[in-house]
């Protein structure tokens, strides 16, 4: 076990492609990291620069009080979890999970002592002797747990470990490896683009965007309090709705319109200064609207409302004035456009579509950001 | 069901119901009802192909090689069956030499064939500047039509013309042209390396293929594992080509227990049979001396002998892979 620190790692691809660009990042040790991020953000190619199995144009990686920057992946001493599973289809279970063992030329009866308690602590005991192929996708997804954790590694590194497993064995695997982790509290960078994943297994998600930190933070805080709009339409689900707004003085705080409602926000009297009377892009969770008529509400008329049962999901557009031009910053579900919102109301009956429907805003759960650079401003 | 009996009443009706052209129509052969008919129909002429081809001359030389004829023509009345050709064959020196001549060459040839194979399969698999020319290269000599590469071979081991023995001559590697083509053991070399050159290529595209196949995940694995360069290919590269090194080593073995031309060109089999393969007897035996029926009873013992050796390398190389 140990810590992990890397210094200002960058990748190029090709002298012009730029995949990683200044990733530096302190890990504690025993502590679960999650990068997270769409697809081409980097994340894997970090993973595998950690790894030793590519390069890092420059910068330097530190694990335990190594620096491993020029060591093969071998003389790192860390165990890797690959989305497919990465097992040998020639070898039995046991072998696949003796295999770094035997490379290491540990003892015939060390070998079996570690895979026989790697097996009972991944309840594989009885499949010790079978191939892969006649393995579940979860069965093949522990043998792959398995082969890491025999090796009792400085850290494991997980590159999207459960993203071909069906979505229910997904959320029993999550929990197993959190569970994992906390038994045996090695260091681990997890690696997904599913930001349900990052929120609900890491101790601090990294999230990436085109090679580029956006922000390193504890899952709570990542969701209260996102550095810019790109972070806050990644975490949670459904994404936050974005609108576009002017940012005028109010009776006591400074406020913004949507459709026919005042809202006021918190804002720093300097921050203020600085954006009254311009447009500000702000961005409204969809579970901080309710229904019914408030001290700040508005009627909308849905175009569509889903339901899931204890839940709906209510899209409704977004007023004119308030449609966001440019929308530059990407959201997790990117299809849904910039004239949309959703508004996630629990417990509520039936929802005619097209039919007025009142709402409600919670604003002290608005966010603002600078519509320019999108950073976060209050 | 019902739904698929109305449906195709409504069609025959609107196709004229009662002609037996509307029914024709109605029979649509891509429905799954008519699915395996279909199959069939597209199989037919392959199958008849095959069984002109390939089955009707296994039974006619497996009919001959029962008689004892020399010239079989046609209309004329058949001899009574006999194992005469099979007795006359198993005493033969002349067979057990051929056979032995082939089991060497096999042995041989394919290990060499493999043996470069894997190499160069290895070599172009790796990224480096030139690897489709280097592939191209490799791949040449199968390219090469048989005939006109062994007739180049032929002239560059000629003892008198030959660039061979220029060349030994030329480094001092010989002190005198050697006759390759009219001494047993050098002759025997010669066909080996001819084969080998015109061979390896195949065993070089397909394991290439095989390589190819390997997922780059096990390799990362293994060395995030520990896994040395020589590790991996004893405990990833080698066990994964198992399934084409069977597949790859039926193929060669039958290719070289049937070729021909190699042998035909360069020494005939000669000299004093050092070469003569079990095809090239079959060959003499059929158009030297015209005995079909004893010709025939080598063919159909060489089929057998790569039927069992087929069948024995491909439940071997199948099971050992999973």
């Amino acid at each position: 076990m140990a810590e992990m620190r890397l210094e200002g790692v960058r990748k190029v691809y090709g002298g012009a492609v730029v995949a990683l660009d200044d990733f530096s990042l302190d890990v504690a040790d025993g502590e679960f990291v999650v990068f997270v991020g769409p697809s081409g953000c980097g994340k894997s190619t970090a993973l595998k620069i950690i790894a030793g199995l590519e390069p890092a144009t420059s910068g330097r990686v530190w694990i335990g009080d190594r620096d491993v920057t020029e060591f093969a992946p071998a003389r790192r001493d860390i165990a890797m979890v690959f989305q497919n599973y990465a097992l040998y289809p020639h070898l039995s279970v046991r072998s696949n999970i003796a295999f770094g063992l035997r490379m290491r030329h540990q003892p015939r009866v060390e070998i079996d002592r570690r895979v026989q308690e790697v097996a009972r602590i991944l309840d594989i005991e009885s499949l010790l002797d079978r191939r892969p192929r006649a393995l579940s996708g979860g069965q093949r997804q522990r043998v792959a747990l398995g082969r890491a954790i025999v090796r009792e590694p400085q850290a494991f590194l997980m590159d999207e470990p459960l993203s071909n497993l069906d979505a229910k064995l997904r959320v029993h695997m999550r929990a197993e490896i959190g569970a994992l982790h906390q038994r045996i509290g090695v260091t681990t960078i997890y690696v997904t683009h599913d930001q349900t994943e990052a929120m609900t297994m890491a101790n601090r998600i990294v999230l990436m965007r085109n090679g580029v930190v956006q922000q390193v933070a504890d899952p709570d805080t990542m969701f209260e309090q996102p550095a810019n709009a790109f972070v806050a339409g990644f975490v949670g689900s459904p994404a936050m709705n974005f609108f576009q707004s002017r940012l005028t003085k109010g009776p006591d705080r400074p406020v913004i319109e949507f459709g026919d409602a005042t809202l006021p926000v918190q804002l720093a009297p300097d921050i203020f200064a600085r954006y009254a009377e311009q447009d500000v892009l702000v961005g409204l969770r969809p579970e901080h609207m309710s229904i019914g008529n408030g001290t700040h509400s508005t009627v909308v008329r849905p175009n569509l409302v889903e339901s899931l049962g204890s839940e709906r999901y209510v899209y409704f557009p977004v007023p004119t004035a308030n449609t966001v031009g440019h929308a530059t910053f990407v959201s997790q579900d990117e299809d849904r456009r910039a004239n949309t919102m959703i508004a996630r109301l629990m417990n509520v009956g039936r929802i005619e579509e097209g039919a007025p429907l009142p709402l409600s805003f919670e604003p002290d759960r608005i966010h603002l950001f600078d519509p320019a650079s999108e950073q976060a401003i209050n | 069901m019902a739904v698929q009996t109305d449906l195709q009443n409504r069609t025959e009706r609107t196709l004229g119901s009662s002609s037996w052209i509307g029914r024709l129509r109605a029979l649509d052969l891509s429905s799954p009802r008519h699915a395996d008919k279909l199959g069939y129909i597209l199989l037919a002429p392959a199958v008849l192909l095959i069984f002109v081809i390939l089955v009707y001359p296994i039974l006619l030389s497996v009919d001959l090689s029962l008689q004892d004829v020399d010239i079989p023509r046609i209309g004329e009345t058949r001899e009574p069956y006999t194992l005469d050709n099979y007795t006359k064959l198993f005493g033969s020196a002349e067979f057990w030499r051929a056979s032995w001549v082939s089991l060497k060459l096999i042995v041989v040839v394919t290990s060499a064939c493999f043996a470069i194979g894997l190499a160069t399969a290895l070599l172009v698999n790796q990224h480096f500047k030139g690897r489709t020319l280097a592939r191209l290269f490799v791949a040449l000599p199968w390219a090469v039509p048989e005939v006109i590469a062994v007739v180049t071979w032929w002239w560059m081991f000629d003892s008198s013309f030959g660039l061979i023995n220029w060349l030994l001559v030329t480094l001092d590697l010989a002190d005198k042209p050697i006759a390759w083509l009219s001494q047993p053991v050098p002759a025997f070399l010669v066909v080996s390396i001819v084969m080998i050159w015109k061979g390896y290529p195949f065993v070089s595209i397909m394991l290439l293929a095989g390589l190819q196949a390997i997922p780059e995940d096990h390799y990362q694995a293994a060395k995030v594992d520990g896994a040395g360069a020589w590790q991996r290919l004893f405990w990833i590269t080698l066990p994964s080509l198992l399934p084409v090194f069977g597949v790859t080593m039926i193929l060669v073995v039958l290719w070289v227990f049937r070729d021909f031309a190699v042998v035909f060109i360069l020494t005939g089999g000669g000299p004093i049979g050092a070469t003569q393969t079990l095809s090239m007897m079959t060959y003499e035996q059929a158009f030297g001396f015209f005995r079909m029926g004893f010709a025939s009873a080598i063919g159909v013992v060489t089929l057998v002998i790569c039927v069992l050796a087929t069948r024995l390398m491909v439940s071997r190389m199948a099971k050992s892979m999973y």
